[in-house]
């Protein structure tokens, strides 16, 4: 996507009847959602276990597909992409409540592992994830393995991984689920700034209402519907 | 990091299995080593005996065993009176358990023929004349049977004097116990009787001439073919037979090999389902990840082919030197046979890649991600 076709506040995702069964249809995890969002915006996806926001944030990554509805991004619809993969090398960055790291890499080998679908030479490659992890402030953890890393670290080696191929849109499921509060607040700390330097769009699911409050939107979900929306006071105009 | 990295990365993480899966796979390649090397080894040896002696043609009945059967020596005269033939010589050859040694090459030379020129007298001397009850030994026959000038050799129920030890400057000339072609007749009881008519053209006689040459002696010759002296191997059917159970207990060396990488590859994409559904999240494509797999098993392919290679050459070393074999054949060890075994084995491992390469490429990122 260039940067003219985003435009400032543009629709980023665009969901319509979303829904999602499994087993056939026994279990519903979506039961028709509709939500926007736009460039730019940090949205938070709250509710309790269950209600289906792991789920939606899948679908807005293209790991998993609805089984009814549409979701678009920047006015495609995903269903229709060619390659996802393509889209979630290019556009998005991950960031995990277990981190997802690859134990058999180096720090810096699991930020070079998505740049592999770029381009990028072998030093380009290895430069870049000098320059990431330096900005999450690990750049003294290049050779450790993630088993030699506490959980705040883990954690942002997997947002310096997310940012690998630079992407448009952060999407975050539970970031700090697995963290101590101090360790949490770091993370938190980290992707407020991504937001504000960065101008990312970000998605991030979480329990803690507290890291909701600092959203510019939640949207509260419940048995797989969003029940509301909310812009917290601190950022309403 | 470079692919290869992540490719090394996926093997070494279970360096048991890997190590077990490579010792299947080199078991395998060396099997393929030794058993070709050998079938290949016996059409070099031959090759090389008749290339040293200088022999163009070879005239027999490759329709037997091991060895042609024999036929009347009176087909010499006929073939010596064709044009395009410089010089000819008979050769009663048989197969024979001397002493000790289980199977032996006999060969039993016209008196005056070509085919003693080129033995190399190393002790004692070569029979006086086509009569005299002796043998003479190849080196190497000398060291199996290990007898010296002065010793006797029982040729089925005769006792004949070690008169000679002589270098023929080929393994399957040196494996062999020499004598006059009358003598081993009678002590065989096959007077009259030979198995080869060996057969000089004229220098600069062109191939076609030679070809044209064998076609003639063919027609006088129903039951028996001329060939060129670097045919004469591949038309016998005990060496085809070999040739053919060589090739046949390869090929289940190699299904083999195929299970065992499928299995160990299997194996790792199984226990990597999460892994592959994290690469699968930050943007690998699908072709990237059956392309890991591949690649992981064409490299498991290769190592275990290089081992094998080594081990299919010790093989062949120590089969070299057992008395079963030695002077009978020269192992063939070639470049060819060594590359195309790691060839082979690298073919074994992307097949053996291909289906869990597939599976891998096809699960759901997010059913991945969550087990």
């Amino acid at each position: 996507m260039n940067e003219a076709s985003k435009g400032v506040g543009s629709v980023v995702y665009e969901a319509r009847g979303l829904k999602k069964n499994y087993d056939g249809g026994q279990v519903a995890a979506l039961r028709g959602v509709d939500f926007d969002i736009r460039e730019g915006e940090f949205v938070a996806i709250v509710g309790p276990s269950g209600c289906g926001k792991s789920t939606l944030l899948q679908m807005l990554g293209s790991l998993d597909k609805p089984s009814e509805g549409s979701l678009s991004y920047r006015g495609r619809l995903i269903s229709d992409l060619e390659d996802p993969s393509d889209y979630r090398s290019a556009e998005i960055g991950f960031i995990f409540q277990s981190f997802h790291l690859l134990p058999t890499f180096t720090v810096s080998e699991n930020v070079q592992i998505p740049m592999f679908e770029t381009g990028l030479s072998r030093g380009e490659r290895e430069v870049r994830a000098h320059e990431l992890l330096e900005s999450v402030g690990l750049a003294h953890r290049l050779k450790h393995f993630p088993s030699e890393l506490s959980g705040g670290e883990r954690q942002r080696v997997a947002i310096a991984r997310s940012l690998a191929n630079r992407p448009s849109v952060l999407l975050a499921d539970e970031p700090t689920g697995n963290l101590d509060s101090e360790n949490a607040a770091h993370v938190v700390e980290l992707l407020l700034k991504l937001h504000r330097e960065l101008g990312m769009t970000m998605v991030l699911v979480t329990h803690d209402l507290g890291i909701a409050a600092l959203a510019t939107r939640t949207i509260r979900m419940k048995d797989g519907r969003v029940v509301d929306e909310t812009t917290p006071l601190t950022h309403a105009s | 990091m470079t692919f290869f990295t992540v490719v090394v990365r996926g093997l070494i993480r279970r360096p048991v299995r890997t190590g077990l899966t490579l010792l299947g796979i080199s078991i395998g390649i060396g099997a393929v080593v030794t058993l070709v090397g050998m079938s290949w080894g016996y059409e070099k040896s031959i090759g090389k005996q008749l290339d040293v002696i200088g022999i163009d043609v070879v005239v027999s009945n490759m329709s037997g065993g091991l060895m042609p059967k024999v036929f009347d020596d009176t087909l010499q005269d006929k073939v010596a009176a064709l044009p395009k033939v410089a010089d000819t010589t008979t050769v009663l050859m048989l197969m024979l358990s001397i002493e000790d040694a289980p199977m032996m090459m006999v060969s039993g030379r016209e008196w005056g023929g070509f085919t003693w020129e080129k033995l190399e007298v190393l002790e004692g001397r070569l029979p006086k004349d086509d009569k005299e009850f002796a043998v003479v030994l190849g080196k190497l026959a000398a060291e199996v049977l290990k007898k010296k000038v002065g010793d006797t050799v029982q040729i089925e129920a005769d006792e004949l004097p070690v008169v000679g030890i002589v270098d023929g400057h080929a393994v399957v000339e040196n494996g062999a116990v020499i004598l006059s072609l009358s003598v081993l007749q009678e002590i065989s009881s096959n007077q009259g009787k030979v198995n080869f008519i060996d057969v000089r053209v004229p220098e600069g006689t062109s191939e076609k001439e030679v070809v044209e040459l064998c076609e003639t002696v063919n027609g006088m010759f129903p039951e028996g073919r001329a060939k060129l002296a670097s045919e004469v191997v591949g038309t016998s059917q005990g060496y085809r037979l070999a040739r053919a159970m060589s090739w046949s207990t390869s090929l289940l060396a190699i299904i083999v090999g195929v299970l065992g990488v499928m299995n160990t590859m299997l194996m790792t994409v199984f226990e990597r389902t999460h892994e592959i559904g994290i690469l699968l999240a930050v943007g690998w494509k699908r072709r990237r990840i059956l392309y890991m797999v591949l690649c992981e098993s064409a490299l498991l392919g290769f190592l275990g082919g290089v081992t094998g290679v080594g081990l299919g050459a010790l093989g062949l070393k120590i089969l070299e030197y057992t008395p079963a074999i030695r002077g009978l054949l020269e192992p063939d060890l070639s470049p060819k046979l060594l590359l195309t075994s790691v060839a082979i084995a690298v073919v074994v491992g992307v097949v053996s890649g291909l289906y869990p390469g597939w599976r891998s490429s096809r699960l759901s990122p997010s059913r991945a991600l969550n087990l």
